[in-house]
């Protein structure tokens, strides 16, 4: 089952690049501004044997993680705060549909304002968005507590902390889960887009420079790498999730990806 | 309640807003910038392209450093994000075209110019700038762009401005002009699909224009004002007022890094290579702008009678408090 899914994965993805190379090469786009698979990856080659290449994937991968450490953290305790004091949830349910559907793209003057063409700048974008991913789904996790387990629980004498720990956290994981992987693709593409709009470094600045020097294939080998960032992150966000929910039954009952 | 969520939302917004403002006190105080045994780093934001290789070129040759000048040359994408960065303290100087800084005096913006940045070459046909057309193309000189879509990269701007000009000398109406906004990297692909009829353009992208058989049929830059000043060096008035003598010293070596690179165009087509990714066959081909170590302000006067005439300011623009 796992092999024939790898390789038919392969097969996808060569098929892809047979594509992208006989496209050009038959003239369908002009090779100019749509270079062969080929030279695209001779660029590729080129880039990776250069040391501010992986500085600037360095810079990228920085921002991501740190972003998304952030977030995570931040949604999942003010999500939890949130859900586990009615009062709150009521208060803030209109302020979060209002703030969450806020393009963080649209902060960039604001982060450039405070910040400059720095890393800060891109963790703002970066938090902004990747929060919102986070918070929604823990509220959800915690709504969907079964109230049997929880006036359980509560019979038996548990404080809060306890019913937090052992009744709220196994209900709202899978939920967690979902939104640390949403938040993680989030936060890789608004890395790269606030790094490429504002020119903080990183590969993002990297694509923008190669774009306005006219070098076409090093553009294009750079936009590969960072598709090749998300695949890894997706892949890495699956593990993770997988590891954690072991015992949760979306899982066990789940064929392996 | 809501004060909770807002202030957990906003936190990253409050913390590192703090820190920026501390920076900030630090570098207002002394001598501005962060001063360590008599060298003060400045950090400049620049736009990764040709015009500014002699800050890259004087920085290699030690002009800023024997004046006590440590460059950080930040490279930030166009104008948009390095005017508010100099305004509030992020640079301490930025690059910036004539009309956007013209623009932002008559907006009472509390910036001002310290010194050249870059300027046409004189030479009509062969400046770093023109309106480019594709290969074949019926239109043959300005006048002919009446009525035509022609890309600029930035609407209401100096593109917009010196095309109509161009129009005008070639004995056109440029009132039927549709300008179309893109960036200058992608005018080679639209002028050759005829998604515009014709582009106005700079170098690196020019160069492609050409190599792809295309053609220039004005030097716009040039009709304004053979010696027009494109872009200069701009720092904050406050900044200014705190570090007259930072300022000062930021302006000589930046002159002399100008005449250097001017007398040395082999050297500035090899420090394009360390910041910018432009091909080695491009890099041959281009045409590189003049440097003068000082703007040339009958040119900007001209340029802001234009801007005004084009309806780019709500007040007319003052040169004395803009200029060095």
């Amino acid at each position: 089952m796992r092999g024939e899914g790898a390789l038919l994965g392969a097969a996808g993805l060569a098929g892809l690049l047979a594509l992208c190379e006989a496209v050009p090469r038959l003239g369908l786009v002009e090779d100019e501004y749509f270079p062969p698979a080929s030279r695209v990856a001779d660029a590729l080659a080129t880039e990776l044997a250069d040391d501010a290449f992986w500085t600037a994937l360095r810079d990228t991968l920085t921002g991501w993680a740190i972003g998304l450490a952030v977030a995570v953290a931040a949604g999942v305790l003010v999500g939890v705060l949130i859900s586990v004091v009615p009062l709150l949830r009521e208060a803030t349910a209109s302020t979060i549909e209002f703030l969450r559907p806020i393009p963080s793209v649209a902060l960039i003057p604001l982060a450039v304002l405070l910040y400059g063409t720095e890393l800060r700048s891109v963790l703002l974008l970066v938090v902004y968005a990747s929060f919102w991913q986070v918070l929604i789904q823990v509220l959800y996790g915690v709504q969907d507590v079964d109230p049997v387990a929880d006036e359980t629980a509560r019979s038996y004498g548990l404080g809060n902390w306890a019913r937090i720990r052992h009744v709220v956290w196994p209900t709202a994981l899978p939920y967690v889960m979902t939104g640390v992987r949403l938040a993680a693709a989030v936060a890789l593409i608004l890395a790269v887009t606030a790094e490429l709009v504002i020119g903080a470094p990183g590969l993002g600045a990297r694509i923008a420079v190669a774009q306005s020097s006219q070098a076409v294939p090093e553009m294009y080998a750079l936009v590969v790498v960072t598709g090749l960032l998300g695949l890894a992150v997706n892949v890495g966000a699956r593990t993770v999730e997988r590891r954690a929910l072991a015992w949760h039954q979306s899982v066990r009952g789940e064929v392996a990806v | 309640m809501r004060r909770l969520l807002i202030g957990l939302a906003a936190g990253t917004f409050l913390v590192a807003a703090t820190s920026c403002g501390s920076s900030d006190g630090s570098d207002g105080s002394g001598d501005g910038g962060k001063a360590s045994g008599g060298t003060t780093t400045v950090k400049v934001g620049v736009i990764p392209i040709i015009d500014v290789a002699p800050l890259y070129l004087g920085q290699k040759k030690g002009f800023y450093a024997e004046r006590g000048i440590k460059l950080s040359l930040t490279a930030a994408q166009g104008g948009a994000a390095i005017v508010p960065g100099v305004v509030s303290g992020q640079f301490q100087f930025g690059f910036s075209n004539t009309t956007s800084l013209l623009v932002a005096q008559s907006k009472d913006l509390p910036i001002e110019a310290v010194v050249n940045g870059v300027a046409s070459t004189g030479k009509e046909g062969a400046d770093f700038a023109a309106i480019a057309v594709r290969k074949g193309s019926p239109l043959k000189s300005a006048k002919d762009l009446e009525g035509k879509k022609v890309a600029v990269n930035t609407l209401s701007n100096i593109c917009d401005t010196s095309v109509n000009e161009s129009v005008r000398k070639d004995g056109g109406d440029p009132s039927g002009l549709k300008f179309v906004e893109m960036p200058f990297d992608l005018m080679p692909a639209a002028v050759a699909k005829g998604q515009v009829d014709a582009a106005c353009v700079v170098e690196p992208a020019l160069a492609t224009i050409k190599a792809a058989g295309g053609t220039t049929i004005a030097s716009n830059f040039y009709d304004v004002s053979p010696d027009l000043t494109v872009a200069m060096y701009f720092t904050s008035r406050e900044y200014a007022g705190k570090n007259p003598e930072l300022v000062k010293k930021f302006r000589e070596a930046t002159a002399e890094s100008l005449e250097y690179a001017d007398s040395h165009p082999d050297e500035v087509r090899e420090i394009i290579t360390t910041y910018t990714k432009i091909p080695a066959t491009l890099l041959e081909k281009l045409v590189l702008p003049r440097w003068p170590a000082e703007p040339d302000r009958a040119s900007i006067e001209r340029l802001a009678e234009l801007g005004q005439q084009d309806g780019l300011f709500k007040k007319t623009p003052d040169l004395d408090k803009l200029l060095p």
